[in-house]
């Protein structure tokens, strides 16, 4: 028992030192290295604020808002999944030295993406009054929204990460079934646009309900839909247990089988 | 030593690789790196493991490391927090870090605590005679550098069993004698220590018992100068 806490203990304190590292890899190697993750959702809004309202008429107010909550929550569900799913191929030789378990490589990119996240979600948040939207306490409702998206993405890396080491073309295949979410998580238009016969598919994407939940606390200042929110969180609870296991199963046997 | 302990066993030991089939490629293959493999490894002993090149050694060592788990057959640890290490030179260096915060990481993936490696820092930077280098970030260093710091990290681990594969010494010449004579010196403690080598010479000066090793097999098995012998006589031969 007292070995287990002790494996566990060395286990946090190397993801603590990894992601430290590679926090600091990003503010030293890439100058603009923040900056870049503040205008990539900025440029993305303007591309996606020009075509929708100067081209489709759609807008209204609060609309870049609207598209900078989406915009950036997506980014970091994407940018880390997608990071994530390649860490343990990329890891390999540290791996095939050390008796590690296979998580924490996925973990440690994710929580690298995380902190970025934060640092800029924070920054947007304070330039809401710019936008016309009086900051308020519900805001503190974010944290349990922003948790249960941490938990998807994990959830979501730690198989990834796993069948992308065995089959490196299931990347491809990544990249097209995001395009495809994204414009099925209600990034760049109004839930209230999609059909009321098609709300409870549209729902069961938890990214939808959890872009949805910020845009509720920030945007409309109400408590988001809390059955909804519960089943995103089932549904990331889920993942990570099944993610987790599966990890664990193949976790003397993953590195062997890449290696010839 | 009177009554050899025993610390590891393998029992019919086997593992295999399967060649990724690719659209192209239709075998289906499976490669045996070791089969049939029954050895002990008791404490405090110095096993030389002999062979020539792909003949499953470094698959032996990470069988033993806990890297692989065995396709068949079991591996028995005597004790149960017996902790078997690879030697690794400077693996797993984050280039940002400062050599002081990579010798933790490090000696962490080495399966020791942060407060293990943090009370050895002093020790680790002394060796590695890298002097205010030490808590410069890794990006800095040159290679030998590098290879200091991570001998010297690797030195502070102590695990009860030590996998060392060919590495004896490392660095340039005021660097390597001293690494030598770090090395030797795990030899001559009560440490367990399985060094893998091509080199008879090397098995026989440093170990006290010997296997040799071909085609995931145990050919032979005995102290180090007779296996050594053996291993020569038939490799003129060209026998094995």
């Amino acid at each position: 028992m007292a070995d287990r806490i002790g494996k566990i203990n060395r286990y946090k304190d190397i993801i603590f030192y990894r992601t430290v590292a590679g926090i600091k890899s990003e503010a030293r190697q890439n100058y603009l290295g923040y900056l870049w993750f503040m205008l990539e959702p900025l440029l993305s809004t303007a591309v996606f604020y020009f075509a929708l309202t100067q081209v489709t008429g759609r807008g209204g107010p609060d609309y870049v808002a609207f598209l900078l909550l989406g915009t950036l929550s997506w980014q970091w569900f994407e940018g880390s999944v997608t990071a994530a799913a390649s860490s343990i191929r990329e890891k390999y030789a540290t791996l095939i030295q050390f008796d590690l378990p296979k998580f924490i490589f996925p973990m440690v990119t994710v929580l690298v993406n995380s902190w970025k996240f934060f640092v800029t979600y924070a920054v947007l948040l304070a330039l809401m009054p710019l936008l016309g939207l009086a900051p308020n306490w519900r805001y503190l409702e974010l944290v349990p929204v922003l948790l249960i998206q941490l938990g998807f993405i994990l959830g979501l890396a730690f198989p990834l990460a796993l069948w992308v080491t065995l089959s490196n073309d299931l990347k491809v295949i990544m990249s097209s079934s995001f395009r495809l979410m994204f414009f099925l998580s209600g990034i760049i238009f109004n839930s209230e646009k999609v059909p009321e016969s098609l709300r409870t598919a549209f729902y069961a994407n938890p990214m939808a309900v959890l872009v949805e939940s910020c845009r509720d606390i920030v945007l409309r200042n109400q408590t988001p839909n809390l059955h909804r929110l519960a089943y995103a969180a089932g549904v990331a609870l889920l993942l990570l247990v099944v993610g987790l296991l599966q990890l664990r199963l193949m976790d003397k046997r993953l590195l062997k089988m890449i290696h010839v | 030593m009177s009554d050899p302990v025993p610390l590891i066993s393998l029992h019919d030991l086997g593992l295999c690789y399967h060649p990724r089939r690719t659209l192209f490629s239709k075998i289906d293959k499976t490669f045996w790196a070791l089969r049939g493999l029954n050895l002990t490894i008791y404490e405090g002993e110095k096993l030389g493991i002999i062979g020539r090149n792909g003949c499953g050694k470094s698959t032996l060592m990470r069988v033993l490391a806990g890297i692989y788990a065995p396709d068949e057959g079991r591996i028995v640890f005597h004790r149960p927090d017996c902790h078997v290490e690879l030697l690794s030179i400077g693996v797993g260096f984050e280039g940002n870090l400062s050599g002081a915060e990579n010798a933790v990481l490090n000696g962490m993936l080495m399966g020791k605590s942060r407060r293990h490696m943090r009370a050895r820092l002093a020790t680790i930077k002394d060796f590695s005679g890298l002097g205010d280098f030490f808590d410069w970030p890794v990006s800095t260093y040159s290679s030998g550098m590098m290879t200091r710091l991570g001998f010297s990290t690797a030195m502070e681990v102590d695990p009860d069993v030590l996998l060392i594969d060919e590495v004896l010494g490392v660095g340039d010449a005021e660097f390597l004698a001293k690494s030598e004579a770090a090395v030797q010196a795990k030899f001559q403690s009560d440490r367990t220590v399985v060094l893998i080598s091509h080199d008879p010479g090397i098995i026989t000066a440093i170990c006290n018992r010997a296997v040799w090793l071909d085609r995931g097999k145990i050919l032979a098995t005995g102290t180090a100068q007779e296996v050594s012998e053996y291993y020569r006589s038939k490799q003129n031969l060209g026998v094995a």
